[in-house]
């Protein structure tokens, strides 16, 4: 298992490396190098690697790591393996939440992340509040998700409406993309993003205990209510800031868990840290792709992510019929 | 001895018991029986607060039960609960390993003195051969007995199960109530719920006997079948054999 992870880091590397090298405008591999090394300083390549390439790359890395362990909490925390940060609702409010900031706030740019959590926590603690109504039954969250999310989508496009001013380009936020990420827009995001991953790695034996059951959990001596609403925090964390500088990138959330499930089991102690390090290549490299393929023009990341996502999710679901995973 | 004095309960908000006071003994093998709806479970579920306790208090050894941390009360009684609405998608050694949850610290790394609890349970419940299988693809039965080697990996003085044969046939019933004398003669202390009276009257030291939400009586096997009690709860009457092997109940 450590081995699966060390080889999951070193894919990230590679990706993240690639991520840099790769563009509209190609670059060498030394020359990157010799800028990470921080020679070079008044190069072109400098600059472009700095102002343009790390902080997409970073923040590519970050929202992947982000929305796919919010995606595996979710999903234990409601034991229900549909969840995600996209069905139950979660980056809409999040993202209704960024717009409502930003016709409100003006250019107020350390408001956005703040906002987006909250809209992230209170979507999350509303799902869970009807869910815990509605018996737990396992439709009907995704079904009260899903009504959320197109609620919640209604009013972000009613913002842009009243609001034309707005600097975002909504086609791209409702898509989710990485263009235009700069060191300084990351600054706040990426720091609680860090911060939440760590912590949820402090947290995976509650994380399997939890997806027991209520009353086996509560039988072993787990605080139930308390673990559930501090984990809820962390997804509502993590999927908030992402869609605060990337937009609603959808999917990553549900399918990189699910992939991980097939490859390295259910266990949330090697679940997560899998989870985060396989969805940050996965966000990685559609952007990259997105960037390539076209140049000079862009495909946004999440449209990339349903391009190629979804075929592969698919071909999983359907290869293994019958059997539901290789050995972890 | 684990003792409940005057407990009002409820369940999702609604009172279920009224004033309850019954007594476990320790080392000794007491089981609950009653009618369907008549409050066992609730009466359990006050042990891991899955009904909630309004009034009354709980004593385990002389200690307020109620007032101890969640995770002190979980390495003294372990309770492994009826219902199984989630079949955890894991090897079978996982799971079993989740029963040394209350005694990690907060490292939770796992001492040789865990392993060698786990494999303990598993070997005596008989799950070991299927230790790598997914508890999902397992016949109830041995799904069942997977569960039993998670509640007895917790390695408490006191185990209380609640229905623990429902899943099993009548050869795993035999082999279960096997495993809850051998684990009486360890030491343990057993406080379980049974809906077949004939195995209860068989392995108890106490039978406790619900009705309409109260208890409506607590002794030996031998009295409550000398004063009817039984029969009149269930409204059954109940006919008796022996032989040189042991004795045997018939309802009717």
């Amino acid at each position: 298992m450590r081995k699966k992870i060390v080889s999951l880091s070193l894919l990230l590397v590679l990706c993240s490396f690639a991520g840099i090298l790769l563009g509209s405008v190609p670059l060498s591999p030394q020359g990157v190098l010799r800028c990470l090394a921080g020679l070079d300083r008044d190069s072109t390549t400098y600059v472009l690697v700095n102002t343009v390439r790390l902080p997409r790359v970073l923040g590519g890395c970050l929202a992947g790591m982000g929305l796919a362990s919010a995606g595996v909490i979710l999903q234990s925390v409601m034991n229900n393996t549909l969840a995600s940060p996209n069905t139950i609702g979660v980056n809409s409010g999040a993202g209704f939440a960024v717009m409502l900031a930003l016709m409100l706030g003006g250019g107020f740019s350390s408001a956005v992340p703040a906002a987006a959590f909250a809209g992230a926590l209170v979507t999350t603690l509303t799902i869970f509040g009807l869910a815990y109504m509605a018996d737990s039954s396992r439709t009907t969250i995704i079904l009260a998700g899903i009504t959320v999310s197109s609620f919640l989508n209604a009013g972000i496009n009613t913002i842009k409406l009243i609001d034309a001013d707005i600097t975002v380009n909504l086609t791209t936020f409702m898509i989710g993309s990485l263009s235009g990420i700069t060191f300084d827009s990351l600054r706040l995001p990426s720091a609680a993003i860090c911060a939440a991953l760590l912590l949820s790695l402090f947290l995976t034996k509650p994380l399997n205990i939890l997806g027991l059951g209520d009353d086996i959990a509560r039988s072993l001596g787990l605080h139930v209510t308390r673990s559930r609403l501090i984990l809820l925090v962390l997804s509502s964390v993590l999927s908030g800031c992402v869609v605060s500088y990337a937009g609603l990138l959808g999917f990553v959330g549900l399918i990189v868990p699910h992939i991980c499930r097939r490859l390295f089991g259910n266990d949330a102690r090697y679940l997560l840290p899998c989870s985060a390090l396989l969805g940050a290549c996965f966000v990685l490299v559609c952007d990259m792709l997105g960037r390539v393929l076209f140049a000079p023009f862009e495909l946004p990341a999440g449209v990339l992510m349903s391009f190629v996502g979804g075929p592969f999710f698919l071909y999983l679901l359907f290869k293994k019929k019958g059997g539901r995973r290789v050995n972890a | 001895m684990l003792e409940f004095c005057h407990v009002n309960a409820s369940c999702s908000m609604v009172p279920i018991l009224h004033d309850i006071s019954v007594c476990f003994q320790k080392g000794a093998v007491t089981t609950i029986i009653g009618p369907n709806g008549c409050g066992k479970t609730t009466l359990l579920q006050c042990l891991n607060g899955s009904s909630k306790v309004t009034s009354g208090s709980i004593s385990l050894d002389g200690t307020d039960y109620l007032a101890m941390p969640l995770r002190e009360r979980a390495r003294r009684l372990s309770f492994l609960p009826q219902v199984r609405t989630i079949i955890p998608t894991l090897p079978v050694k996982t799971l079993v390993e989740h029963g040394r949850f209350p005694h990690l610290g907060f490292a939770r790394r796992k001492s040789r003195q865990d392993i060698a609890i786990v494999e303990d349970a598993m070997d005596f419940t008989r799950v070991s051969p299927y230790a790598a299988q997914y508890a999902d693809t397992l016949s109830g039965g041995i799904r069942q007995r997977a569960f039993f080697a998670m509640t007895l990996a917790q390695d408490c003085d006191y185990i209380v199960l609640d229905e623990p044969t429902t899943y099993l046939d009548l050869n795993g019933q035999r082999e279960f109530m096997e495993m809850i004398l051998k684990l009486k003669r360890r030491g343990r202390t057993i406080i379980l719920v049974l809906h077949d009276i004939a195995q209860a009257l068989r392995i108890s030291d106490t039978l406790v006997i619900m009705q309409d939400r109260k208890i409506a009586a607590a002794s030996t096997p031998k009295e409550c079948l000398q004063q009817h009690i039984i029969e009149s709860v269930f409204h059954v009457r109940i006919k008796e054999f022996s032989d040189a092997e042991g004795r045997y109940y018939f309802f009717c």
